[in-house]
């Protein structure tokens, strides 16, 4: 596989693009031509970049839910109840795990289980299966943008699909949609494909149309350090640069603790900027995610709601463009409709009573934008270095050998060395820190955090303050201290 | 100190949730289980094999992502196929799509020939007592 981080030519995209349309029959109702002037006609605030960066401008943070179920009725009635009742600024269509994995046999069989049931058994949208128009009746039958969010590690087919459908934002990349979501797919191969994807929103954004594209900010949701997270999102930012991506909103997900969630955000959009105007990609907008706490919930509703209510408070805190949005079933599965309409709900009011509000600049703030962006730095140059200035190929190489190490990751290719912890104010901090090539001075600054909780804990640095911290704040707390005995 | 049970666990089905299998896979280990773990993405198969090369006495079926229903069905039945028709059969995560209610979920399950349902939120701990009995390693 010849791969580099060069934009692709019209020639190698357009072969590569027969071999895409053929995965599924659906595939052949795909015309770009149509699909330009399809989405040139849509009103503007049914565009997914113009409404971000819009919000952007004005300082406000939207709200955004997850949603998707298996029958094309049910999905319409489940956005128009979460637009409506829930008051969301942004739709989302979540596509079905077997979509993700190209199963699309199994989601046919999901779609006749679900009508003969009654009910949906597949976890999401099954988009491909339901084409080109079975995705237009969706954005035509809702008055909000249309977002893809998924989990595809090849979802080339998918992108063709729903966006010659009027869906103007596509979740995912190369890195944070395989590591945290595959066992046995290469990087070269999601590498590869995701330029493909990002080649195509690039021709999309040369013909006059922008679509805005999401890497995928929370990888594992799982205590995944801030540097680690930040530094996927920028490679992933500037992979989509090269291919022509202009509209590119950088993910991540709520640590718990407020200044290091401040920190985080401001750093990802600061060094996104700075990455992308050393590189000479001009007129990028660049806007951010902030996804409410990814890990396990407490099944309490009403605990629930304040660890919603939690994330909200900083999502506008840290001035982040968008806004994940979880609901009180998370700790059991896939939420009801209205269930996850109170969320939106909850989430907005938050959003409005903290308007036009951030935290105050600190030395605390200060010492943690620092810390973290040093550490950005170790990993992003050694990827540099690896790809011997190539940025695909570096990524490649820096994955292989635990530069990029995911927590908790099920990818086989995933180093999985390192271990996170949380230190002795909540703060994901790096318990070991494997293959990642950090100065002593980090090392050393990440262990003394740690050693501050040991301390007060009174018991050793070790894997079992993971563990605790894995379980922590479904059972109440955010950090997992030793139960009192 | 091994315990002389083997146990094979897994995530099934198009389902990548890799963290509370890693979590299964030490606690078990740590209280003296052989585990087999065949991790996420698991087809059916793959359980049923590492089970019968291992000749195990258990195996655990996680889902986090709510198709479980589907990826259960015909499980019992191959197992009994394969030869493992004593092998004691259990199922946890959250196994469908939505807030449902629980007995008529445990039932649906049990009907597919689990013996063993567990809701979400269940810790691996209790899983490894009812293992425990069920193997005859303590009084029930």
């Amino acid at each position: 596989m010849n791969i580099k981080n060069k934009k692709w030519t019209e020639e190698e995209f357009f072969k590569v693009r027969e071999e895409v349309l053929k995965q599924w029959p659906t595939g052949e109702e795909v015309d770009l031509a149509e699909g330009v002037k399809y989405l040139k006609e849509l009103p503007d605030h049914k565009n997914f970049a113009k409404k971000l960066w819009t919000a952007k401008q004005d300082g406000k943070t939207l709200a955004q839910p997850r949603a998707g179920v298996a029958l094309l009725n049910e999905h319409i009635e489940l956005l128009s109840f979460l637009s409506e009742e829930g008051g969301a600024d942004l739709l989302p269509s979540t596509i079905d795990s077997y979509t993700r994995l190209n199963r699309y046999e199994e989601c046919e069989r999901g779609i006749k289980e679900s009508e003969k049931a009654g009910r949906s058994l597949l976890n999401g949208f099954p988009g491909v299966n339901y084409g080109v128009k079975g995705c237009k009746r969706v954005l035509e039958a809702v008055d909000k943008p249309l977002q893809v969010r998924h989990g595809t590690p090849d979802a080339r087919l998918l992108a063709e699909i729903t966006m010659s459908a009027g869906w103007t934002s596509y979740e995912g990349g190369g890195i944070s949609y395989n590591l945290p979501y595959a066992k046995s797919v290469s990087m070269e191969r999601t590498i590869r494909d995701w330029q493909y994807v990002d080649r195509l929103v690039g021709w999309y954004e040369e013909q006059g149309v922008s679509i805005n594209r999401e890497p995928y900010g929370p990888l594992t949701g799982t205590l995944v350090p801030v540097s680690i997270s930040n530094a996927v999102q920028i490679i992933e930012c500037l992979l989509a640069a090269e291919q022509g991506v202009k509209s590119i909103t950088l993910g991540y997900g709520q640590c718990g603790n407020l200044v290091q969630d401040v920190a985080a955000i401001r750093t990802l959009q600061e060094l996104a900027e700075e990455y992308c105007e050393k590189l000479g990609y001009e007129n990028m907008q660049i806007t951010t995610v902030f996804h409410q706490w990814m890990g396990g919930f407490p099944e309490d509703e009403s605990k629930a709601f304040g660890v919603i209510s939690n994330g909200a408070a900083a999502a506008a805190l840290s001035g982040a463009t968008k806004v994940i949005v979880k609901t009180t079933h998370e700790a059991i599965g896939i939420p009801t409709k209205e269930a996850n309409a109170n969320a939106i709900k909850a989430t907005k009011m938050v959003l409005n009573l903290l308007e036009g509000q951030t935290l105050p600049d600190s030395e605390e703030l200060e010492t943690e934008i620092k810390q973290v962006k040093a550490e950005i730095k170790c990993i992003m140059d050694k990827v540099y270095d690896l790809g011997n200035g190539d940025l695909a190929l570096g990524t490649i190489e820096a994955v292989k050998q635990g530069v990029i190490d995911i927590p908790f990751a099920p990818a086989n290719v995933n180093m999985g060395k390192m271990l996170p912890a949380r230190d002795n104010k909540g703060r994901i901090r790096y318990l070991e820190c494997g293959n990642i090539p950090f100065t002593d001075e980090i090392k050393a600054f990440n262990t003394a955090e740690l050693q501050k909780r040991a301390d007060f804990e009174g018991r050793e640095i070790s894997f079992q303050m993971t563990v605790d911290d894995i379980f922590a704040v479904g059972k109440g707390t955010l950090i997992g201290r030793p139960e009192k005995k | 100190m091994k315990n002389g049970k083997t146990i094979v666990i897994g995530v099934i089905g198009s389902d990548c949730h890799a963290v509370g299998n890693k979590i299964i896979d030490h606690v078990l280990t740590q209280q003296g289980f052989n585990v087999i773990n065949v991790g996420v993405i698991s087809p059916q198969e793959d359980f049923i094999n590492a089970a019968v090369e291992t000749d195990a006495d258990a195996i655990i079926i996680s889902s986090l992502y709510g198709h479980g229903e589907l990826d259960c069905q015909g499980f019992k039945e191959k197992c009994d196929e394969a030869g493992l028709q004593d092998v004691k059969l259990y199922v946890g995560g959250n196994i469908v799509v939505g807030k449902q209610d629980w007995n008529t979920v445990e039932a649906r399950f049990k009907d597919m020939g689990f013996d063993r349902v567990y809701k979400p939120g269940t810790p691996i701990e209790l899983t490894a007592e009812d293992i425990k009995k069920d193997l005859g390693m303590i009084p029930a």
